[in-house]
Parts: C-alpha cells; structure tokens; sequence
C-alpha cells in the first residue's frame, strides 16, 4: 500500500498571497526532503519553496500563476514509493478525492477551492472592536475597508463619528494622487522603437518592477542630499589582511564591509536621528532603538535587500559569516520576506565594482543609505609629503527632511574616522 | 506554619453601629480575600463585610443581630500562606481550541440533484431561521433543512419559550404566596398540569406557526429531514420515512446546533430520569425533585418545579451555581435559594443514580451532602454539546474539533470558503441572540457584504428568581485580564421600586474603564434582570461613559434607576445611598 502526503505551503512570513512563477518538479519526480518545488513571487522577492517531505510526487496540485499562501497544498507524494523504486500503479481511485465536480445535470456549485485561508485572518479584530466607536460606525467602517484602529475620532471623547470615517476615506483617496500628479509633469511618450530597428520585448521581473516603484516613490517623495567623503583604510585594510592570515586555520575571514557595518552602527549611536523614520503624519519622528542594518545584494531577478539584525551585538566574524549567507540565499533566491523587513540604515557596496561615487537612493522609510565605492590608492598631502594611501569613496545619501547638511556632514566626517582608526570604535 | 489574624470590619462610611442581619461563613469554611463574611444593615441598605485576608475561618466572633462598627472583629482566620499568596485565577478560554488540524479532504458527490439552492441553511432553530430569511431578503434563493417537522429548534420548541411559558406562571404562583405576608391571602394554587401543558404548547405552536408563515413569504423552501453532506457542494436530506434528497447549494450555512449532554452513567431509559426537554413536559409535579447542575438550565427548570409544589434539591459540581456570573452577584441569589429550596449542595459531585421503586436513589460525594437520597425525579441539566460531529461535515471538508465545534473566521465562514457556520455548533456561549446576530453576518457576507461579528458583547441571563443578568466582561475576567477597572454597585434594598414590588433581593454592579470611565460590563441580579441588561448592554457597545448613564434622566420609580444610580455611585453623585468619600 502506499501512502499519500499531502504538502503545504510553510510559513512564508506575512504574505498573504503569492503568485507561483515557476514549478520545479513533475509528476513521477522522486524528490527529498528541501527540495525545492516551486518558486513563487512577491512583491519583495522570489523564493523557492521547498516540499517537508521526501517521495514521488503523485500529483502537482498548483500551476503557474496560481496564488498561494501558508497552508495552501502544494502537491500529493507517495511517500512509500520512495523507499521502493519499483512502484506499483496508481491505485485507480486515488485515496484523496479531487474536488467535487459539479454534479452533472445540475449547474450547481462552482467546484470551489477547499480550505483557503480565511480573507480575514490579517485584520487585528479585537482592537477593531475596542475602537471607541458605536456598532453602527463599525460597521460603516467595515463597509469601506477602514481599520478603525487607524482612524482619529472627534466626537466627544473621541469617539469616531461616521464623518471622521468618512474624512479618513476621502484622504486616502486624495493621497497618491495627490503626491504623483501634482508634480504636473508630462507623461512619457510612447514611441515605437522598431521603426529604427530590430526590437524584443523581455518582461521585467517583479522585482524589477517593484523596485523600479518603489525607488521612483522614495526619488520623487523624499529630498535627496548626497555628502561625498574619504575614508582612509590603509591600516583598516593592513589590520584586516593581517588577521584574516592569523585567523584562517579558524575559518574566520572578515569582510569590509563587517567593519563598515560596525562603523554606521557607531555611527547610528552618536547621531541617533540617522536611526529613525518620519511617523505617519510626517509631524513626529519615531526613534528606533536597536541597529539593523540592510545589505543592498544584487541577484539575476534584480535586486534585494537582506536585513542583518542587531548588528551592535554582533562580532566582526559573526558579521562576515551572516553576510555571506543572505547573499548566498538571495542568489538562490531563499531569502524569507522576514529577511528583509525592519531595517534601520542600508549599505549598498559596489566597491567590488568599481566607480568613484555615486548618489545612493534612500530605502524608505529609513532616512539615510551608504554608498560604498572602489577603494583606491591615492597621493595624499601629509604636510611635508605626499603619502600613498588606500581612500574608500563614501556617498551617504540622507532624508533632508529629518536630517540637517550639518548633521550629514558630521555623520560621515564620522564615519571615515572611525574606519580610519578602527581603534576608535572600541571608544 | 498558620498564624491568626484577626478580620475587623473596615471603614464603612460614618456608620457607627450597623445590625448584622447574617452571617454568611461558619467555623471551618476556607475564604478568600474579599469574600463576604457578614451582612450588615443600616437605615438604608444592606451591604456585605469582605474578608480582608484569605484563609480558614477558626472562630466566628460575632451572632446575627450584634451591632458593628469599624473595628470590631468579626472572624478569626488561620491564614494559610498557599491560599493568601494565591492570585486570581485566570479564566481558561474554553473557546479558543486551535488545535494543529489539517483539513479533511472534501469527498466527491456525482449523482444528481433533486433541489439548487444559492444558500442552503442547514437547521432552523433561532440562527438558521434567521440566515435563512435574511439571506432571501436579500434576494438568494435559500433552501432551510429541518430534522423536525416544525421550526424553531431548541429555544422554540424545548428551551427558551417553552421555559419561559412556565416560567411566568411559576412566578405568578410566587408571588401569590408571598402576598400573605402583604395582607393579601390566596389559596394554595390548584395546577392542572394538563392545562398548563396545552398553554405552553399554544405558546409555542403560536410562533412556530408563525415562522412557517415568515418562511412562506419569502419563498424560502423548507426540507423536512435529517440533513447530512455528501460533498462540498451537497447535503442528502434523509426523511423520517426514509427517503432521499439530494440539495446541490453555493453557499451553506450550518446551524446544526447542541444537544443535551448526556453522560454515560445516568439511566436515561428509566422515565423518572429527565433532560430538560423532558422537565419541559410536565410529566408529573414530583414531591422531590433532585437537579443535577446549578447552570442556568437547571435553575430555571427548579424555578418552576418550586413553584407547582415540588421540593428541591441541587446538585453542583463547581464552588457556586451559574458558573461565569460574578460571585457578588451569586451569593445573595443563593442565600434566597437556599431558604426557598429544600437544599443546595456546590462542590458535589453525583456519582451513582439508581432506579429503584421507591425512587431515583442518588450516591453524592460532597462535604455536605449526604451520602445517598433518593428522589421522585431527577433532572440532568449539565450541559450540552454541539452537533458538529452529526452532519458529516468532513465529507465537505469542513474541519470540526474534537469537541464538536466548528471553528469560524471572525465573518462566520469556516475552512470552506462557501461553507459558514453559526450558533451553539461554532462554540461557547450558546444562546440564541448569539445565533441570530451570527445569522446575519453570514448571510449577508454571502450577499457579498463586508460584515464581521463586531458585537463587543453577549449579555447572558438567567430567567430565575429572582434573575440573574451580565454583559460586558465580568468583574473576574477584568481581574484575570489585569485591566484597570472600577465599579459602582447599587443596592435594590435602596431602592423605592424594588422596595415596593417586592424586589429588594437585588443589586446592580457596573463595572468600568479607571480612567476613561467607560462601561467594561455591568451584573444585574434581581426581579427583571434580563430585560434591565439591555441598556447596560447597549452602554458597552456604544462605550458609553458612566456619565453618559448618569446623566440621562432615568423614570421615576423603576427598577432601571438602579442602572442610573450605580453609573452616580461610580462618578459619587449618588444621593440614593450614603458613600463614604473616595480618597
């Protein structure tokens, strides 16, 4: 006899619902367990899901563009013909039935998917409830989509009126119209590129898109200033080489860009409005007090940002360790959406590139990004002489909003001393 | 080691000596911090003494009819250090069962059907009725489906009408009695059991008739049979003779229900043993009576047993009757009981029922009761249980929990997308007036709506004498739950309605936010506790300040004043009792 497993899609983070762009195995595949068995996309990053199980797959219950969620059954194994090569049949009727077909001389119940999950299962009921609102503007509020836990009341005490509902409505309404058209600019034209030449269209992926979305939403919303500097790592880089030699029987190689890390976290700390974003109502700050820090990676599906946490409270080697990982599961393509949320300040290092600077744009809703260029050696003026030293090219592009020229400049004359003498973040 | 402490009643305003009109603890009896040790009364009302440590009481150091003041000992208590130290325990969520479920596998239907319907709702008790005709209203097409040959379910037929109808004779017979005393004498009460079965059936047959009708306006089409799935998009509805119909729908609504609970070891075959369907019945008005279960079914069902001339006794497992209300609340309800009834016994547990011909004879393990008696009747009412498990819910790939529940999202849908469920069937508590607003929801999520179960509360009550109400939290779940509250209770002694319609076995508590003063719950006990909870009710769902209740002018005289005093009590503007002035 063999045996059906059913395997579902695992916790995927908060996603609710993901497009399946690829489907890795086929019926009759022998798969183990992890491997992968589908891609799906969201709107943060492709990931690969892979089957809890180890076994032959019997049936592929999903097909590309289908939307999937946590819970959703991905496809039937027979587990038992794993462990025997030699499978017998498929038993006719398959243990676990299809969803009904309709039965046919009435046209009765679409065959609805079974067991999705809940629609409302992302909305905090109980503080809904709580809101100071009368039963009647709940239900107004439930009409229209609005979480009441958002919504200001200016009734008595408070208490939100269906006109306070109504106003949140309309100003929902008005916002992103508000923001993109009142630039008044003209649309961009469409033009037919053939008439010049031989063309293709290739579809962006959506990572592509979405962050060609969101970089135009931070570009047109927020006020970009970007403040070039030097850092001088000679001795940064002599001490790294040297201890990267003395530590390689332990496996401990450390990156740069660990110590740049360490530098913007010393940096966060002394100049604590780097570490906060604009609160809602772009009347308040809201200062965050733990330090992780994005990692800008480049993959062939475009590009994601890893988040690495609680960098304070992590060794330089902890760092370099962590940082290879994410880049490996971003390439792979394995990066949870949890990995790439929360974070405080991002670097983004095309050192390994080249380039001498550049004009980084600001992951919102952080405040400010670090560019990191090609590290150079150049002459530099000791008083007397000119002295041949290794300079990296810093760009930390800030949200002039939050942050004044004075404090940017500060923050970066900052931040290339402590890489110059790393002695100074032991201070 | 136990050490002694010396409980003395504390500031009790300007009073400088009060009657003690009871004494509600005896040597022996274990208490907790603020549980009442003495009734005391002024010039104006009664008020209970709480104990200020918990422990043993060792000796009892006052007798009813001393007068007391601040200060004057009233026990002496062996504190044991385990009982003083221990917290309020938290309440356990009996609802919340997530268990680790996968879901079952929908099972395939091929045959054909007899009947389509857009909604099919399956039972017509309180909830399904009401989904049914809402969702027609709304312009579906809706099939009801019906075990029985009349509508209505449970609270129609053999629970909240039914029970009422007796009960409202009961009380009449009551108050009969107690007219002596006013100077007003009747003659013991003749009772045609017969007659009386016939009104309450009339009663009944009035409303079921009456929603035949409702059903035949709508056009929503009643299948009379035991429905159960065959598919995720099919119920076969077997009839008591035995044939088949296959109802192919969209969308279902599951109303199946509760059942009684009926445990293994109660001789349900022998006639005199009753579930409350049967109590109900009026078999025979037996000259002992024993209730198993101090819920609200079996007090109610007391309550009309008293009345035609039964003795009573009640059997309860837990440490007090209506488990869920506040113990403030119970304990002046069970004083009244306990004079009223032939005996109370909590913390026992009935372990043997045996026919016998000379009665029921009942085995009890608890510390007062004794160990057997036998009875004329005995009623079972400990509870019931849900029907889920009854339809084949699995072959619609429905998930039911072990229980029987089906768990719902916060819109009544279940694992199925077009499957919702409502009522006794998806959990605790089961009352109708949660059906109905349940009913509503699903049908109108059907109707493609953006309707949830918003509702912040679900009063309860229970129609005995005299009647038990809450809604809101209670003042033990705001404990558990660690919330800043505060109350304001009103004694019906003080006030001139409950006075004169012979009430004053009653008090109201409204419980509220410390610092916004928002109504959190309020608990009722007294005559017409259930119909005076629904402006308390209405005060929760709207947030209402205690202000807002105070200072809404209340008829003079009602018993609904007493809502509007203790809403004063809280914001001290009452000048119906005297209160010490807050600090």
């Amino acid at each position: 006899m063999s045996k059906m497993i059913e395997v579902f899609v695992p916790d995927i983070g908060d996603f609710d619902a993901v497009e399946v762009i690829e489907i890795l195995v086929s019926e009759g595949d022998t798969i183990n367990l992890e491997d992968s068995l589908i891609t799906v996309e969201s709107d943060k990053a492709t990931m690969e899901i892979p089957s809890s199980h180890a076994g032959v797959v019997a049936k592929v219950k999903v097909k590309v563009g289908d939307n999937v969620s946590e819970g959703s059954l991905v496809l039937l194994l027979d587990a038992e013909a794993a462990e025997e090569p030699v499978a017998e049949p498929e038993p006719a009727p398959a243990p676990v039935a299809p969803p009904p077909p309709p039965p046919p001389p009435a046209k009765v119940a679409p065959a609805a998917p079974v067991s999705k999950p809940s629609p409302t299962i992302n909305i905090d009921h109980d503080n809904f409830k709580k809101a100071h609102a009368s039963p009647a503007v709940r239900k107004f509020a439930r009409e229209l989509g609005v979480d009441l836990t958002q919504v200001k009341g200016t009734g008595s005490n408070t208490r939100i009126i269906k006109e306070n509902i109504k106003d949140f409505v309309k100003q929902a309404l008005k916002e992103p119209a508000g923001r993109g058209a009142s630039l008044g600019v003209e649309p961009m034209p469409e033009i037919d590129f053939s008439q010049w030449g031989e063309v293709e269209t290739k579809k962006l992926s959506k990572i592509n898109i979405l962050t060609g979305k969101f970089m135009h939403r931070n570009w047109v919303n927020i006020p970009h200033v970007t403040q070039f500097d030097e850092a001088d790592i000679t001795e940064l880089e002599a001490f790294r080489k040297k201890t990267n030699i003395e530590y390689a029987d332990k496996g401990i190689k450390v990156t740069m860009l660990s110590f740049i890390m360490k530098a913007v976290v010393a940096g966060l700390k002394e100049f604590p409005r780097f570490n906060s974003s604009l609160d809602a109502s772009g009347e308040a700050l809201i200062q965050k007090h733990y330090y992780h820090i994005g990692i800008a990676v480049a993959t062939p599906d475009g590009l994601v940002v890893p988040v690495i946490r609680d960098v304070d409270q992590k060794s330089l080697s902890e760092l370099a360790t962590e940082l290879r990982e994410v880049s490996i599961k971003a390439r792979e393509k394995k990066l949870k959406p949890s990995e790439m949320q929360g974070g405080c300040f991002t670097i983004s290092s095309l050192g390994g590139i080249g380039g001498s600077s550049f004009t980084p744009i600001m992951n919102a809703p952080e405040v400010a990004i670090l560019g990191v260029s090609r590290s150079k050696m150049q002459p530099v003026w000791n008083g007397t002489d000119f002295d041949p030293r290794l300079m990296c090219p810093l760009s930390l592009s800030y949200d002039h909003r939050v942050i004044d020229g004075a404090e940017g400049a500060a923050f970066s004359n900052y931040l290339t001393r402590m890489l110059s003498d790393v002695r100074y973040l032991l201070m | 080691m136990s050490n002694t402490i010396e409980v003395k009643v504390p500031d009790i305003g300007d009073f400088d000596s009060v009657e003690i009109i009871e004494v509600l603890v005896a040597a022996g009896d274990e208490v907790n911090v603020e549980d009442p040790l003495i009734t005391v009364e002024s010039d104006k009302a009664s008020m209970e003494i709480p104990s200020s440590d918990a422990g043993t009481v060792k000796s009892v150091l006052v007798n009813l009819g001393d007068q007391v003041s601040e200060g004057s000992v009233i026990i002496e208590l062996e504190a044991s250090q385990a009982v003083a130290s221990k917290p309020a325990e938290p309440l356990v969520a009996q609802e919340k069962e997530e268990q680790e479920v996968t879901a079952p596998a929908a099972a395939s239907f091929d045959g054909s059907a007899d009947l389509q319907a857009e909604v099919v709702v399956l039972g017509s008790g309180p909830g399904g009725y009401t989904a049914a005709f809402r969702a027609a209203d709304l312009g579906k097409q809706v099939v009801l489906i019906e075990k029985d040959d009349y509508l209505g379910g449970v609270c129609l037929n053999v629970g909240c009408i039914p029970s009422k109808a007796l009960l409202h004779v009961a009380e009449v017979v009551n108050e009969a009695r107690e007219f002596s005393d006013l100077g007003v004498s009747y003659q013991e009460p003749e009772i045609d059991t017969n007659k009386l079965r016939a009104h309450k059936n009339k009663v009944v047959g009035r409303l079921t008739g009456g929603l035949k009708q409702l059903a035949k306006q709508r056009k929503v089409e009643i299948v009379t049979g035991y429905g159960k799935f065959t598919s995720s998009g099919t119920i076969e509805v077997e009839s008591a003779a035995g044939a088949k119909k296959v109802v192919a729908f969209e969308n279902c609504i599951i109303a199946a229900g509760s059942s009684v609970t009926k445990l293994p070891f109660i001789p349900w075959e022998d006639e005199r043993v009753w579930d409350s369907t049967d109590a109900l019945e009026l078999k025979n008005i037996p000259k002992r009576l024993l209730v198993v279960g101090g819920g609200i079914i079996g007090l109610e069902m007391a309550t009309v047993y008293h009345a035609l001339g039964a003795q009573v006794t009640v059997v309860e497992l837990g440490p007090g009757l209506i488990p869920g209300a506040d113990r403030d609340l119970i304990k002046p309800f069970e004083r009244t009981l306990k004079k009223r009834y032939e005996n109370i016994f909590v913390n026992t547990k009935v372990t043997q029922l045996t026919p016998t011909d000379a009665g029921i004879v009942c085995k009890m393990e608890g510390k007062k009761a004794p160990e057997q008696d036998t009875f004329d009747n005995v009623l079972v009412a400990i509870g019931r249980s849900p029907n889920g498990k009854l339809i084949d819910a699995e072959k619609a790939g429905v998930l039911v929990n072990e229980q029987g529940f089906i768990p719902v999202d916060s819109q009544q849908r279940t694992n199925v997308e077009h499957i919702f469920a409502i009522g006794d069937v998806v959990g605790q508590p089961m009352l109708a007036h949660k059906a109905t607003h349940e009913a509503k929801v699903a049908a109108e999520v059907i109707d493609g709506q953006q309707r949830f179960f918003d509702a912040r509360t679900i009063p309860s009550v229970a129609y005995t004498e005299p009647e038990v109400a809450w809604c809101g939290q209670t003042e033990e779940q705001l404990k558990s739950e660690g919330i800043e509250y505060e109350k304001g209770v009103f004694p019906w002694a003080a006030s001139g309605r409950a006075l004169s319609v012979g009430a004053d076995v009653g008090m109201t508590k409204v419980l509220y936010d410390k610092n916004t003063h928002r109504m959190l719950g309020t608990g009722i006990l007294g005559k017409n506790a259930g119909e005076l909870i629904a402006e308390a009710a209405l005060a929760v769902e709207m947030g209402a300040e205690m202000e807002d209740v105070a200072l809404t002018i209340h008829p003079h005289p009602t018993l609904s004043e007493t809502l509007n005093f203790a809403t004063e009590v809280a914001e001290g503007s009452c000048t119906d009792i005297y209160l010490p002035k807050k600090k």
